[in-house]
């Protein structure tokens, strides 16, 4: 037994050996956790949830790839803070119609030191519009005259998409109708320019990899390594280098958003989203920020139901505004979210911009109330019972539809308690993965399902014109011929005080009669280092957008 | 033995065929369709569907999948779209085969210790310590594992980098919490095959024929008692090696741990059945491997000359 002892801890000696032999493999350069990185330049450091899955202009569609391109790449205006300012145009006109964009280009270059060019733009849009390119987000070529016809085969010759070279340094856009927010869509990455001669030498592994993108942004991506790291750098050939401040940006991929923190407060992070349980602790501190992110998630209905039984029920409006009424937002959002989001008492999210200021401050309206009105709610569930002639206790159970995750599950318990405690209504649980309770909402087979969505553009219309007959996202049987002239009307006007008022008018026609009842607008906490200064967070096109930021340590 | 080991080969590749065709039609079955989004309108859709061949019946589809992987392409992946699929395990293999082989070096060594050193004092001090270890090792999950030195090591002590991929003392942490629970199921197995063995005739043989303890131990207790350990080495290696979700999540390493969940929720054909192939091949030829280290470690067992 001795000898045996004995031989355990040489086995433990040579393990030990094993192990460190192992061995360090790059022992010089590697800061050590919480160190600075070196004085004098200016790096930025901050963590992204996921790869981006593409950087090609025209084919990327997700939210890092949308941040990282508006700092890779600049289109033909710069939208910051939300004020548009001259891009890679220096100026440009726009015709009393409303339909014809000219631009005039600045002298500027891609960073193989060749000149950025009005065929670049040309080229770009039509390659996205171009069926063979199956850009998922061709649609943000639609406003561009007979873009949605050549996308969608109806014709076949690219000379005809409303988009023009002139010659090198002027480009004209011709519209399908007047769009008032044309010029803030140039900003977003699909509308970007790309050079053919580069991308027709990569083939399909175009931006695939640093050395295979061209940039022309502030920044240039120096290191890409897939799923863990990316590295920026200041463009040196970019036309406005004197007002970039940061010379890196090192961007880690962490998609755990507690190892993030815990990166944070280690010091190897200079912002951080804070995680949902944490957020208390952080506004303690006083150290919370809040942004919307945009998103406002609402309860949609299935006028028709999932069952005719069902169906009878949800189809009166006066029901499913009940159900609005009986919803305690400010409780939902303080008790179960706990992320600082707003109580959604309108359906316009309040940072969208109207004709001067943003909509909500233009026309303030206050549908349903921050906290649950349960008179209000029995009145309308009388009323709601009357017409469709039924008594209370032969209201069925209704699916409610949701996510697989974690906080889906707990929202969705509120809810089902409230409606329960202030109405009686009893509704079931159904949560699923994402991609399968879209394929239901498109096959309408749900009674209520909990959804979200996302601004395209900065103006009130990306979420009214989703409830139009026909509409691509209108899965719920709700076809009203009245709100959708308003939203026709909405979408050609070109008075802007006319069609803001038509917008409000829609809005309340909505919420009265639509089958929808809006829940919460999203908001995010996060947090930064002290020292770090011009950093703006964006509810609409890339978040964050770090080109005019600056840090001292 | 040869002709074993061909047969074993034929085996292993029908298996990987079968295996092959049921992902790709089960994949395929599941709700839902790669190019499902809020935004997208079914023309842009429809378009994406023929880009990738998916327009096209389920036969042909399998037909030109089929063709196109014995030539080695797994095509481009649905999600990653610049990117093909073979590059994507190319870069995401390596990270989880270091942490894997980490992990495995430290869990099969430490865990052997201390079932050996638990088997030899049985029902004293020793043995209950190890086994609480092993326990411990079995019973707390590896993201709390992880999760707790992440924080004891890395935020409050500040002795680690929290996490991320780049040098040794990067890979300290999760090495230690993937390999923890295998630690603790080889040192249970062990503990408990070596028990076994000390009672069988040929150790009374040997300790009859005056052998020295230690000889007894290593020669023919240790030796019959790793058998187990053996067998589940295959499998073993193959998880390890290649990739864990769990530990990678919290950890931030660039492996293939996460692919195998997102592949799925994104429904990322291509990106699931590369996956599928790669693991499931590999699984194979680890127990490929087994088969015939067993023929080398068993003294019972010899396959034909």
């Amino acid at each position: 037994m001795r000898r045996s002892l004995k031989l355990m801890l040489a086995m433990l000696l040579v393990l030990s050996m094993v192990l460190t032999a192992c061995g360090p493999k790059a022992p010089a350069q590697e800061p050590t956790p919480g160190e600075e990185p070196a004085a004098g330049e200016k790096v930025l450091r901050f963590a992204i949830g996921a790869e981006p899955p593409a950087l090609d202009q025209q084919i990327a569609t997700d939210t890092y790839a949308i941040m990282l391109g508006n700092h890779l790449y600049e289109g033909l205006v710069r939208v910051h803070d939300g004020q548009i300012q001259p891009g890679m145009a220096e100026s440009w006109e726009i015709s009393d119609d409303g339909l014809v964009y000219t631009f005039h280009l600045r002298d500027a270059l891609w960073s193989d030191g060749k000149p950025v060019t009005a065929h670049d733009f040309e080229y770009a849009i039509k390659r996205l519009l171009d069926p063979a390119t199956a850009s998922e987000y061709a649609y943000q070529g639609y406003y561009v005259k007979n873009g949605e016809a050549y996308n969608k085969g109806e014709i076949t010759d690219p000379s005809m998409i409303g988009v023009k070279a002139l010659d090198d340094k002027t480009l004209e856009i011709t519209l399908e109708n007047p769009t008032g927010y044309f010029l803030s869509l140039t900003n977003f990455i699909s509308l970007f320019p790309v050079r053919k001669d580069f991308v027709e030498a990569q083939g399909q592994a175009y931006a695939s990899e640093p050395d295979k993108i061209l940039y022309n942004g502030p920044f240039i991506l120096t290191e890409w390594i897939h799923e863990a790291s990316l590295v920026l750098e200041k463009n040196p050939n970019y036309w406005n280098k004197d007002a970039i401040k940061i010379d890196r940006v090192e961007i880690a991929i962490v998609s755990d958003s507690n190892t993030a923190m815990g990166m944070y407060e280690a010091g190897d992070l200079d912002f951080v989203a804070i995680p949902a349980a944490r957020v208390q602790e952080f506004v303690d501190k006083g150290e919370a920020k809040f942004y919307y992110d945009g998103a406002e998630f609402y309860f949609q209905f299935n006028v028709n139901g999932k069952t005719p039984q069902t169906g009878k029920f949800l189809g009166n409006a006066n029901f499913r505004k009940a159900l609005g009424f009986a919803v305690d937002r400010q409780n939902f959002v303080d008790a179960v979210l706990k992320n600082g989001s707003d109580p959604a008492t309108r359906y316009v999210l309040p940072l969208l911009s109207g004709v001067n200021d943003t909509f909500a401050k233009e026309y303030p309206y206050e549908f349903y109330p921050k906290n649950a009105d349960v008179e209000k709610a029995k009145e309308l569930l009388n009323k709601a019972l009357e017409e469709i002639g039924a008594t209370a206790d032969q209201i069925p159970t209704f699916e409610y539809l949701t996510d697989d995750s974690d906080t889906a599950r707990t929202s969705a318990e509120a809810i089902q308690d409230m409606l329960k405690r202030n109405l009686g209504i009893n509704i079931e649980i159904k949560q699923v993965p994402f991609k399968q309770r879209l394929e239901l909402m498109t096959a309408e087979d749900y009674d209520i399902v909990f959804a979200g969505w996302g601004p395209d553009y900065d103006d009130p219309l990306t979420y009214l014109d989703l409830w139009v007959i026909g509409g691509g996202n209108n899965d719920t049987g709700w076809e009203d011929q009245t709100y959708t002239d308003m939203i026709n009307y909405i979408r050609t006007a070109s008075d802007l005080k006319a069609r803001a008022d038509k917008m409000f008018e829609a809005e309340k026609y909505l919420l009265e009669n639509g089958p929808i009842v809006p829940i919460y607008f999203r908001r995010r906490a996060w947090t930064h280092v002290d020292g770090l200064t011009g950093l703006v967070r964006n509810f609409i096109g890339a978040d964050p957008d770090f080109t005019y930021a600056d840090i001292t340590r | 033995m040869v002709r074993y080991i061909i047969k074993r080969f034929i085996v292993s590749i029908i298996t990987v065929w079968i295996l092959v065709t049921l992902t790709f039609f089960l994949v395929r079955a599941l709700p839902g369709d790669p190019f499902l989004s809020e935004k997208i309108t079914p023309e842009i859709k429809a378009n994406m569907m023929r880009y990738y061949g998916l327009d096209k019946p389920l036969p042909v589809q399998y037909a030109t999948y089929m063709s196109n992987l014995l030539k080695g392409d797994m095509g481009y992946s649905l999600r990653y779209k610049n990117r093909t699929v073979n590059a994507i395990i190319a870069d995401a293999f390596p990270a989880s085969a270091e942490l894997g082989i980490r992990s495995l070096i430290f869990s099969v060594t430490v865990g052997l210790i201390l079932g050996i050193i638990a088997a030899l004092n049985h029902n004293k001090g020793w043995d209950y310590a190890s086994m609480v270890i092993a326990v411990i090792g079995v019973s707390v999950p590896s993201f709390i594992v992880g999760a707790l030195i992440q924080y004891l090591f890395g935020i409050k002590w500040k002795i680690l980098p929290v996490a991320q991929w780049k040098s040794f003392a990067h890979t300290i942490m999760p090495t230690f919490a993937l390999g923890l629970g295998t630690l603790a199921l080889i040192a249970r197995l062990m503990r408990t095959s070596m028990l076994e063995v000390v009672g069988q005739d040929y150790i009374k043989t040997a300790k009859a024929k005056g052998l020295s303890p230690f000889q007894v131990t290593v020669k023919h207790q240790i030796r019959n008692a790793i058998l187990p350990v053996v067998t589940v080495m295959g499998p073993l290696v193959a998880t390890l090696l290649t990739g864990t979700f769990v530990v990678e999540q919290i950890f931030a390493i660039p492996g293939l741990g996460r692919h195998y969940v997102l592949s799925i929720q994104n429904l990322d054909y291509t990106m699931v059945m590369g996956l599928t192939i790669f693991y499931g091949a590999f699984l194979v030829f680890m127990n490929f491997l087994v088969d015939i280290a067993y023929g080398l470690v068993d003294p019972r067992i010899r396959v034909g000359k």
